[in-house]
Parts: structure tokens; C-alpha cells; sequence
């Protein structure tokens, strides 16, 4: 297919909102505010079928459609740069190589809610892509794209880059809200839905920086056009970040709906060579994995949830045999521990016993019943936390145990590791 | 709909069905119908968080377990809290819980009324899987564990137990509106500590400890003293602001080991102040007097309560027959109970034919002892504490609000968190309360009254009046000086257009609260002020309970009510005539000031004081002291020797307020009994054993039992009555101009410490852990100006006196003025006032010789 949102991505300095606009940039803008009630535009993103591309592929017309519109509060637009899913890489590609094209969406996004200020959060680690935003976000005001009465339309609005506090807990959205407000990086509990009592207690949309890179695309040429990409239910390209033992390694933009074996063998480069796939974590680290039968899955929202697992974030990590499973629970277990923000029981303790239990095993210390213990405090976690930290951190750990229990159970038995253990992962 | 007006929803948990009012939780649905609902991070008062995951319910149609404490209430609900999915939930959060908590309940002080203990003990737990190591955190390089730590001066905090509720974060913020203690770290190595270097001491910090559900946080007022079921429990009401807090004391046979809220929603919905809550440690204290003491050739020497009380009625014998009755007078403090109060009352009038009584200590005292009539209705307006949080605006003037009131402070904070209302202060210094104002207003100081009519000029200027007509307004402008609002603007200080936009503001509110205090009260000009407060409360239309002047001591209302003044309403003169079946006295009383100045002019010859410190706190010391020196004969009874009782021919031995039964009424007058803690300490008594006694040696008993007393008591508060305020009157406001204080260029407020209230706070260890001695207080920048720096010696001197202090720096103070705390006895401050224009002084730095 045709790239979408990576059409300039290698063009150099594609960053300047010179280049952005030689390249047919801030088109959208001047359509929208010319041609579009706030409400039409909801409407036409509802059409348009663009979910949310952060992980959990909310419809992103239907988030925008709750804000209330006769609430006197003022509305807030932010939009979602804190990317920290072990392997998802692909706002970063997009905030530093074309940052207008994330800007010109949040403009017409916040102008669909009738918001006035909007905020981008990135990750405090994020340093360059946060110089590129906030140049960009200066041009964007010189030019009369952002500040008051834009493009002479009255709509006013102003954005402020801030960078996150490096908490993985800040990309969820109520962590995100309270850690913007200066609060501690900590979920609140819904409802209130942020569309209704979001930032400051005020009706605030909180979307991904890939969702809000397409709406321009989908203004500039049209909801059928956008439609003919993907399927159904799952409309639109996608970007995926592939990692772990392929070839070729990188971002790769694809409409949804393709299978996994292509991103893998033809994008990818298939397997390191020599090697075997053992497991693929589909869509970020918190999903649970497909096995080598499943490779050739549709990449659609509909299609891995059937298969068992998420789209999530479009994060494929792909494991070859060289890998221990155990080993890999331990990784992970140790980065959810690491990250629970603390304010619910089953995630702040949970984690830790898991982490404990999991980093015993992989150590040749593990008991008898280990396993048994693991998968009952998963049961505890899975399903009790006010946000999906926990369960993050217990599907990956659940389905792991399940496809190589085997693998656990040797270590425990035999006090050392099934897979040969030379090869070093990192 | 019920008769709240709220809509009523009807749901179903386990099987029985329940009708609440919309938006209450299913928690608190469960709890309305006996069905217990486990938790540790809900509380009634606080906004749920939903974090322990303690109170997971299953609902139908929902597709996973949620937080009961944090789902509201729908039609046709159907809850079920008893399912197996939900006990596994819940014995996986006890699990979670226990997997780190060090179990050392055997000397832990909270057990025995544990949340965790509780929880644990009816789910059943009696296994552990967990075989690590049961530290939640030990950092491998500091070898550091989470063992006690001391985070403010009564505070100690031991993160082993905590359950990560937040309880505590969140009253100090959410309901204190106070910062000094939050959440570091995060995930399992979360730690609740205080910014670093800064303790955990503000006025709400106890409270704290007593939500915690578990141990984590203790105070040392109860640390390692006893076991709590050893103790018993007496309700009781703090015997110190006019807030009326609800107690509950906790005590054994020996001592009173601690005091916890008591719960009640028109007043303090459970939260107590430090004062309240450690303001009991003076009882124990082993400095109280337990001998009475009479003065033989300049000393006081032990002596026997017999030979006290002879004594007392000989001489008041002696006077009687010399001189009269009238040169008697009797005074009492702000704390007794209101029956001790009726009766020490009814000696003076009934037994002694003197109206010499008075309760009003502090205050300067006006010419004639009579206060006027808008300062009467303004301090006995029926203000309601639980009303206040409706209110959408709200004018706190010339009061600290957090000091002279803690509790309707909350009140105030809550009214602008949950209703949102705007908040208005105008005072001479910065408050607390600066933090939820809209504008905070800084006049002049002693320019109350200029401000008022500043302020009265504005809404009549811009017609914001209610209720009246132009011609009125044009003639109540007329009865204004200044004439003008640019003069009176000028005088206390403030812009014109920061006034008009107040007057603007307040004009606007439909539920609007007028709410004045200490600086009203402590000022000379007190009567001007008020008229214009009574002006400003009838223009702007404000209802007859939320204009208010609010009163001082536990117990101030109380003895008014009973009439422990000179001057009786005839209703109340006629009440107390038929209960006494007596004539009362038909000779003018003299008020506080009178007396004082009846004594120098001998025609006072002897005055009874009770459980009050005037040498030490009324205001111009010299007078006050010189006047007690003249009198033939002063009796004090007292719990502490302070420096009235030095100057006593007898000192009694005064019970204190735990140690007997009685009632205070609040500044609501709202008439609220306690009960008696502790048998009297070793050879004290109560004041009403004291006036029984000496009723019975000078032959004339009173002839009321405890159960009479009480009864009679309450209904002269219950008949107490008051004409609601005349909406069409307006008085004359009439304010000099500033007036020049050549040499003594500073204006010096006395007043509480933030932790201390009265003369008996500093006979309490803890509150002295929070502030120890006497400091002056004054703006970093006028210090600059005077080249001193925080911790300096300076001598402050006034016309009266001069003192030297220790300076200490405030972010509450702008300006040129400057405060001292009267707490303390070590000083004097009394000394430095004068009684015809407050204090004013000159500073000096003293050199480091």
C-alpha cells in the first residue's frame, strides 16, 4: 500500500514547517475551520472508523463525541507522546521526523471539541523528540497555526509540550492527567471519564500521537478513501515496531488487517538466520503471546483478540529458540514491577511476588508449587487494579506459563535453564 | 423523591433491597443496611480513591469485580458482596497486604482496633504462602529499612504496617488543605514521608494518626502507655475554642491517656484539631495545685481546704458588713462548665446580692461595660457550623480563621471544595485562608472600621443594596465618615477597585456568609465595627445566622447564657429571679474593666476569680496588676499557679473540666454535655464543690443537688431567647482617621500560637512539642528594614512596657506588624497593650552582648 503516515519520514527535514507544507502539510487546517462545524468534524472521524492507535483501539470519533457540549468548562485536548511500552517505537519516528503532521492533527482534534488549549505529553526520556515538538510548536505559531484566531477563523488555541516525569504508569490516561496537573503519576478511577471530568476536573480527550497524525489524512483525502485501507471494523494503516530476532528490525507502516507473517518474513527479513520462531508478543509487552501456528494472523484488532491476544500498541517482538521463557518472564515481571505506581494493593504487592517468585525460579531457586503460586496470584491481580498495569503484568506472565510450562518446570527441577544459555539476548 | 429533595434509588445487594439517595456509593448503601463491607482506604469524609481493592463487589451486568466505595448507586442495581469470586478477591488483597507487614501486633499500639487485624481476623486468613523475606524494602547498599521514623513533633511513622491506604495524604490535603506530608517513591517501595526537612506539624496533623488503619502512624502521646482495651472511654467536648469539639477521652484509673474525635456531623464531622486532641495533657500534669494556699505575712503557705474555706467566708463576711455586698465581684474563665458558671452566678446574686460577675477576660473593655446592641445580635446570631458548607460566598473578616476557629475553618475549606464557593478574607495580616481566596484583602491595622464603610460605600455607590430604596441608602451614606469610599479606601489602605469588586462579589452570592472574629473583638473600636458589620449584613440583605461575631472560649456562649454578667435582659433577670424564688440584687454590676479599675479606686475590696489568669492576659498589664495588688482580699482557685494566683490571700485547688461532669455551649449555642474522665486529682475540687462549701460556711447553702443543678441549668440556656435582626435598622458608623502613634511606629497583635490556646496549653507536653517558648513574629521585610535577622533578640517596647523577644520570620505577615502568642508565662505579653489603642511598639535589636 501507499504510506500514509510515513510518506516523508525519510525526507530530510521534513521537521521544518516549510517542508511540511512544500509537502502538502496544513491543508487539513484551513479545510476544517473553513468547511466543518465541530460537529460535522466528530462525525466524519466517527465515519472515518480511526481507533485509538495507543492500544486500547477506542473508536477515536466516539471518545470525541462524549465531551459534553453544553459544559461551561473550558475543554482540554492532550495528546498521548508517552510512549514507554517495552517495544513500541513508533510516536517518537513520528514527533521527531514529522512533527507538524502531529500538531495539525491535534489543532483540528481540539478544535473538534472545542478546546483552546491542548498539551502534548512525552516522555521525560524523550529528550530530542520534545526539542522537535516544541520547534515545531514555535513555527507553528509563527506561521498563525496556533495562538489566537487561526487562520482567521476565531478559533483560538494554544499547546504546550511537557515532558512526562519517566513513569511507564504516565502513559495511561488518568496517570497521564494527574501527572500533567503536577500530582504524582497515579490512575484514577472511572468513571468520571476523562471526557467528563478529565485535566482540572474539566471534559479533556486524551488520544495517541499516531491517531491524531491521521485525522489530517483522513480530512485532506477523504473518509472513503481512508476506508479502503483496512477492514471493517479495524479501518486504516498502522504502524508496526518490529523487534527482536529478525532481520530487518524497524517501523513499518502497514494497513491493518495484514497478516503477521508478512510484517515478520517480507518487512522483517524473517527470522535471524538459522533460527527457529518460538514466540511473538504481538502488540507490545503486556500482550499475550501468539505461537509459530498463529503467524499467520491478521493484523487487525478483531483478528488477534481472536487469536487470543491484543493489537495493543503494534509492538511485534519476535522470539526465536535461543531464548529462555523463563528468562523472558523474569524481564518482564521485573519492568511491571518496577513501574506500578503503588496505589493499588494487588498491582504494588502483587508485582513484587510475582518478581520474587519469577526471579527464583529463573535462578535455579525455585520450589515445588512455584508455578501453581504464580498463576493463583495472576488470578488475584488480573481484573483488581483500577488501571491496566496489573493486568499488563500479569497476561504476559499467564500466557508465557501456559505455552512453556514446561520450560519452568525444569528449571525448578533441575536448578538450571532448558534452552541453551549461550547465546547472551542482550 | 424524598424529604431531602434528593432522588431516591432503589437497589438490591444481596438480596435485600435498599432505597438510598442518588450518588451514594454501594458501600455506603451496604453499610445502611448492616451489610459490612470490608476496607481500608474509604473513609465517609474523604473523596474515594478506590486503591486498597478491599471492597470489590460483584454486579450484574458488570463484567469484573469493582471498588463499592467508589461506585455510585443505580436504579435496579443488583449487588452481590459475598460470592466466591469476591472472597477470593478479598482474601488475595489481605494476602497482598500481609505478604510484608512485620505481624508485630504484640507491641504494635494500634491493636486491638486494627483495620488490618480486623479484616484479616473475620476473612479468615491463617496461612501465609509468602516465604521471603518479610521486609517490604531493605535498600542492599544503605542496609536501610522502613523502621520508625519521627516526621513531625508528635508523629512517628513506621512503613512496615502501612497499607498504602493514602488516608493520611489525602485528609491533609483534601481536608486541611495542607502539603507537609505526601507519597515518594512508588510501587512497592512507595513511602509516605514529609518533604525533606520539614516536619508534619500543622494545626489538623493528629487526625492523621487517628485515620490510620493501621500502625503506621502513632503519635507519642499514646505510644507505648496502654493496651486500649484497658482503657475507658468518657465523651467529652475540647475545653479550649468556642468550635465545640467532640471528644472521646480514653483513660484507666490513673491518667487520661488520650483523646480521639467523637463524630458528629453539625460540628466537626470527626476531624479535631492538635489542640483538642492533646489539649487534655495538662490534666495529668504533675505541676497542678493540689493544696490550697493562704497568704500569712506575704507568703502563701499550705493549708488545709477547712481552713481555706473559713477563711474565704470570714473575710467576704467581713467585707459585706463593712462595706457591702457591692464590693465583692467575682470573674471567671472561658472554660468552666456552664453549670458551674449558673452557680458561681447565682452565689454572687443570690447569696452575695452582687452583680459584680463577669466572664468576658480578654477584651478591652469599653467605657460604660454595656455593649451595644449591634454587637449583641452580631455575637449571639444563630449561626449554624454545618450551614456554612452550603454557602457560595463568604467574607471571613478581621479573624485568623484557622486559630481562633480550627473547625468552622474546615467547614470553610469544605464549602470551597465541595460547593465551590468564593472565599473573601479581610484581615491585617496574610491568613491561611489566602490559599482558597479569591482576593484577600490586608487593611491598615485598627482600620476595621474604615474598611467597612469602605465597603458599604461601594455597595451603596453601585447600588448593590437589597431590601431598601434609594432616598434610605442616600441617608444610611449619610451616617458614614469618611463620606466618601475613595477616604475610607485610603484610610485602611486598600484599592478602591479591589473594594468595589468585593462589594460586587458579595452582592452576588445567594447564600452568603459575613463571618467575623478575634480582631473585631480584641479591638477597641469594637462597637463602631460592629454597626458597620450589622449596616453592611442588612444591605446586602444577608439572613440573620450568617452575619455573625463569633465567640472565643469553650465556654463563653455558656456563661452568657446563664448570665455571668453585669448587665441581665430583663426575660433573663425574671428566668433567675423565679428560679432562685429570690429578689435579685437591684445595684448596678460592674463589668470586667470596671472591677479592675473599682479596685484601684478601693471601691472594689475583693474579687473571686475562677479558672482565669488576668494578671497574665488581660489587656495592659501594669493596670490589670496594679488593681489585683490593691484589693484586700483575691481569691483564686486554679489549676496552675500563675501570676494571678501569686497574687492571691487563698489559691484553691480548681478541678479541671475532664474531672467532672458538665456542659459547654458552643458559638452555635448549642448546648453540648460531657462526662467525667477521671475522679478529681488528690485534693482538688470542682468549682461547684468550691461554692457549695463556701455557700455552707457562710451559712446561706445553695440548696441545688447535681441532678437539680443540671437540670436548672439547662433550662436557663433552653430559655434563652433572641430578637432576630432588625433588617431595617441601620446604625451610625463613625471612624476617626488614623491616628499617629509618633514613637511607636509598629502595631503589635496578641493573640494564640498556632497550637496553643488559652494558659493551659503550655502544660501540655505535645502541644509544646510544637512550639515551645514565646517568639515575636514579624514580615522578613520589614525585618530587612530593621536589619534583623530570624532567631535575633529584639527588645519591643511599648508606652506601657517593654519585653525582649526572639524573632521569628512569618509568611503571614506583610507590613508593619508584627505578633507575640499570650500563651506562654514565661512572658508577660499583657505588658506591652494598652487599654485605649491596643498595642502599639518600637523594636529594637539588641546587640549581640
Amino acid at each position: 500500500m501507499e504510506k500514509v503516515l510515513f510518506k516523508y519520514v525519510e525526507e530530510p527535514q521534513q521537521y521544518l514547517i516549510d517542508n511540511y507544507i512544500k509537502n502538502g502539510g496544513y491543508q487539513a487546517l484551513p479545510k476544517v475551520l473553513k468547511d466543518f462545524t465541530p460537529d460535522e468534524l466528530i462525525e466524519e472521524v466517527k465515519k472515518s472508523g480511526v481507533r485509538g492507535r495507543g492500544g486500547a483501539g477506542f473508536p477515536a470519533g466516539l471518545k470525541w463525541s462524549f465531551v459534553p457540549k453544553t459544559d461551561v468548562k473550558p475543554k482540554y485536548l492532550c495528546c498521548n507522546a508517552d510512549e514507554s511500552e517495552p517495544g513500541t517505537c513508533k510516536d517518537r519516528v513520528l514527533m521527531e521526523c514529522d512533527p507538524h503532521m502531529v500538531i495539525e492533527g491535534c489543532i483540528i482534534a481540539a478544535f473538534a471539541i472545542q478546546a483552546h488549549h491542548a498539551f502534548i505529553y512525552i516522555r521525560g526520556e524523550f529528550a530530542y523528540p520534545a526539542f522537535r515538538m516544541e520547534e515545531a510548536v514555535n513555527e507553528a505559531y509563527g506561521k498563525g497555526y496556533l495562538g489566537k484566531n487561526i487562520l482567521g477563523s476565531g478559533f483560538d488555541l494554544d499547546m504546550i509540550v511537557h515532558t512526562g516525569g519517566g513513569a511507564y504508569i504516565c502513559g495511561e490516561e488518568t496517570a497521564l492527567l494527574s501527572s500533567l496537573e503536577g500530582d504524582r503519576g497515579m490512575s484514577r478511577i472511572r468513571p468520571p471519564f476523562p471526557a467528563i471530568e478529565g485535566l482540572y476536573s474539566c471534559p479533556t480527550v486524551v488520544n495517541n500521537v499516531e491517531t491524531l497524525a491521521s485525522i489530517p489524512h483522513i480530512i485532506n483525502r477523504g473518509v472513503d478513501w481512508y476506508r479502503t485501507y483496512g477492514t471493517e471494523k479495524s479501518a486504516g494503516s498502522k504502524i508496526f515496531s518490529l523487534s527482536g530476532n529478525v532481520n530487518r528490525p524497524g517501523n513499518y507502516e502497514v494497513e491493518l488487517g495484514t497478516p503477521l507473517s508478512y510484517v515478520i518474513n517480507e518487512l522483517g527479513g524473517g527470522i535471524q538466520t538459522g533460527h527457529k520462531l518460538k514466540a511473538i508478543i504481538p502488540g507490545g509487552s503486556s500482550t499475550p503471546l501468539l505461537m509459530p501456528d498463529q503467524i499467520d494472523t491478521p493484523l487487525d484488532y478483531e483478528a488477534v483478540a481472536e487469536a487470543g491476544s491484543m493489537l495493543g500498541s503494534g509492538a511485534i517482538i519476535v522470539i526465536d529458540e535461543r531464548a529462555c521463557m523463563v528468562w523472558v518472564a523474569m524481564k518482564l515481571i521485573n519492568f511491571y514491577q518496577h513501574e506500578s505506581c503503588g496505589k493499588c494493593t494487588p498491582c504494588r504487592e502483587g508485582t513484587l511476588w510475582l518478581k520474587r517468585l519469577i526471579n527464583r525460579i529463573e535462578h535455579g531457586e525455585g520450589k515445588k508449587g512455584d508455578i501453581e503460586l504464580i498463576l493463583d496470584i495472576c488470578e488475584n491481580i488480573m481484573g483488581r487494579t483500577i488501571c491496566p498495569l496489573g493486568d499488563a503484568a500479569v497476561m504476559p506472565t499467564e500466557s508465557i506459563i501456559k505455552h512453556f510450562r514446561d520450560e519452568f518446570e525444569y528449571h525448578i527441577e533441575h536448578k538450571k535453564c532448558k534452552v541453551k544459555t549461550d547465546y547472551a539476548f542482550e | 423523591m424524598s424529604d431531602n429533595g434528593k432522588e431516591q434509588i432503589t437497589l438490591t445487594i444481596d438480596g435485600r433491597e435498599v432505597t438510598v439517595d442518588k450518588g451514594t456509593t454501594v458501600l455506603e448503601a451496604a453499610r445502611s443496611i448492616g451489610i459490612d463491607i470490608p476496607y481500608f482506604c474509604w473513609h465517609p469524609k474523604l473523596d474515594s480513591v478506590g486503591a486498597c481493592r478491599m471492597c470489590l463487589v460483584a454486579i450484574e451486568k458488570f463484567p469484573k469485580p469493582v471498588v463499592s466505595c467508589a461506585t455510585d448507586v443505580m436504579p435496579g442495581m443488583v449487588v452481590r458482596t459475598d460470592t466466591d469470586e469476591i472472597v477470593k478477591a478479598r482474601r488475595g488483597v489481605l494476602e497482598f497486604l500481609l505478604l510484608n507487614h512485620p505481624l508485630d501486633c504484640p507491641t504494635c499500639d494500634k491493636g486491638g482496633e486494627c483495620d488490618l487485624q480486623d479484616n484479616v481476623f473475620s476473612n479468615g486468613i491463617d496461612t501465609s504462602r509468602q516465604t521471603f523475606l518479610r521486609n517490604r524494602v531493605i535498600d542492599e547498599e544503605t542496609k536501610t529499612t522502613f523502621d520508625d521514623k519521627r516526621i513531625g513533633p508528635e508523629i512517628i511513622r513506621n512503613m512496615n504496617r502501612c497499607v498504602t491506604c493514602f488516608k493520611c495524604v489525602r485528609f491533609n490535603k483534601e481536608i486541611a488543605g495542607e502539603f507537609d506530608l505526601g507519597v515518594y517513591q512508588r510501587g512497592s517501595s512507595t513511602v509516605i514521608d514529609t518533604p525533606p526537612g520539614e516536619p508534619i506539624d500543622n494545626l489538623y496533623s493528629g487526625n492523621v494518626v487517628e485515620i490510620c488503619p493501621v500502625g503506621a502512624l502513632t503519635n507519642t502521646d499514646w505510644r507505648y502507655k496502654v493496651r486500649v482495651w484497658k482503657t475507658k472511654q468518657a465523651d467529652s467536648i475540647s475545653s479550649y475554642d468556642a468550635d465545640g469539639q467532640n471528644i472521646k477521652l480514653y483513660y484507666d484509673h490513673r491518667l487520661i491517656h488520650r483523646a480521639m474525635s467523637r463524630p458528629n456531623d453539625d460540628v466537626d464531622e470527626g476531624w479535631i484539631c492538635n489542640i483538642a486532641r492533646y489539649g487534655y495533657q495538662y490534666i495529668n500534669s504533675l505541676d497542678r495545685i493540689t493544696k490550697p494556699l493562704i497568704k500569712k505575712e506575704g507568703q502563701q503557705v499550705e493549708a488545709t481546704w477547712d481552713e481555706a474555706i473559713k477563711l474565704i467566708a470570714k473575710r467576704f463576711k467581713e467585707i459585706k458588713d463593712k462595706k457591702g455586698s457591692v464590693c465583692i465581684a467575682g470573674l471567671t474563665g472561658g472554660n468552666l462548665s456552664t453549670e458551674t458558671n449558673y452557680l458561681f452566678n447565682k452565689f454572687f446574686r443570690h447569696n452575695l446580692h452582687s452583680n459584680s460577675v463577669d466572664y468576658r477576660l480578654e477584651n478591652i473593655d469599653l467605657k460604660d461595660g454595656v455593649e451595644t446592641a449591634a454587637y449583641n445580635c452580631l455575637s449571639a446570631a444563630p449561626f449554624k457550623i454545618a450551614d456554612l458548607e452550603k454557602a457560595d460566598t463568604i467574607l471571613i473578616f478581621a479573624s485568623n480563621f484557622i486559630k481562633d476557629h480550627p473547625i468552622v475553618n474546615l467547614r470553610l475549606r469544605k464549602a470551597h471544595r465541595k460547593n465551590g464557593a468564593r472565599v473573601y478574607t479581610a484581615n491585617p495580616v496574610v491568613t491561611k485562608s489566602a490559599d482558597i481566596s479569591v482576593d484577600e484583602l490586608i487593611y491598615q491595622p485598627d482600620t476595621e472600621a474604615a474598611f467597612l464603610i469602605a465597603l458599604i460605600h461601594a455597595v451603596i455607590d453601585h447600588k448593590l443594596y437589597k431590601n431598601i430604596d434609594e432616598s434610605k441608602a442616600a441617608e444610611i451614606k449619610t451616617v458614614l465618615k469618611p463620606a466618601s469610599l475613595s477616604e475610607a479606601a485610603g484610610i485602611c489602605g486598600i484599592d478602591e477597585a479591589r473594594i468595589t469588586e468585593l462589594a460586587r462579589a458579595l452582592a452576588a452570592g445567594e447564600n452568603l456568609y459575613i463571618l467575623a472574629g478575634e480582631y473585631l473583638k480584641a479591638s477597641q473600636h469594637r462597637h463602631t465595627i460592629a454597626n458597620g458589620l450589622f449596616n453592611l449584613a442588612n444591605l446586602l440583605g444577608v439572613d440573620d445566622d450568617k452575619a455573625a461575631i463569633l465567640a472565643t472560649h469553650a465556654n463563653s456562649i455558656g456563661a452568657d447564657r446563664v448570665g455571668l454578667r453585669p448587665n441581665l435582659s430583663a426575660s433573663l433577670a425574671e428566668t433567675l429571679a423565679s428560679k432562685w424564688e429570690a429578689e435579685l440584687p437591684d445595684s448596678s454590676g460592674c463589668s470586667t474593666s470596671q472591677i479592675f479599675k473599682g479596685a484601684l479606686g478601693e471601691e472594689i475590696d475583693s474579687i473571686f476569680i475562677m479558672g482565669a489568669n488576668p494578671a497574665m492576659r488581660y489587656p495592659d498589664g501594669p493596670f490589670v496588676n496594679a488593681a489585683l495588688d490593691k484589693l484586700d482580699f483575691l481569691v483564686v482557685a486554679d489549676l496552675f499557679e500563675t501570676a494571678t494566683t501569686a497574687k492571691a490571700d487563698v489559691v484553691l485547688p480548681l478541678a479541671g473540666w475532664s474531672e467532672q461532669s458538665g456542659s459547654y455551649v458552643n458559638l452555635e449555642g448549642r448546648y453540648q454535655p460531657f462526662s467525667k474522665a477521671l475522679p478529681s486529682k488528690q485534693g482538688v475540687k470542682t468549682g461547684i464543690e468550691i461554692i457549695r462549701s463556701l455557700a455552707e460556711a457562710m451559712e446561706a447553702p445553695l440548696g441545688l443537688d447535681d441532678k437539680t443543678l443540671e437540670t436548672e441549668t439547662k433550662e436557663v440556656v433552653d430559655s434563652w431567647k433572641r430578637e432576630p435582626r432588625a433588617v431595617d435598622t441601620f446604625y451610625d458608623v463613625k471612624q476617626s482617621g488614623v491616628i499617629d502613634h509618633g514613637d511607636f511606629p509598629y502595631r503589635l497583635l496578641i493573640g494564640n500560637d498556632l497550637h496553643h490556646y488559652g494558659y493551659l496549653s503550655e502544660h501540655c507536653p505535645s502541644l509544646m512539642r510544637f512550639t515551645s517558648d514565646v517568639y515575636l513574629e514579624m514580615s522578613p521585610n520589614l525585618a530587612e528594614k530593621l536589619k534583623i535577622a530570624d532567631g535575633d533578640l529584639v527588645r519591643v517596647e511599648s508606652s506601657t512596657g517593654k519585653l525582649v523577644l526572639k524573632v521569628r520570620f512569618s509568611e503571614y505577615f506583610e507590613g508593619e506588624v508584627l505578633f507575640i502568642p499570650n500563651n506562654f508565662s514565661s512572658v508577660e505579653v499583657n505588658h506591652l497593650v494598652s487599654r485605649e489603642g491596643g498595642g502599639w511598639v518600637k523594636i529594637e535589636k539588641l546587640d549581640d552582648k
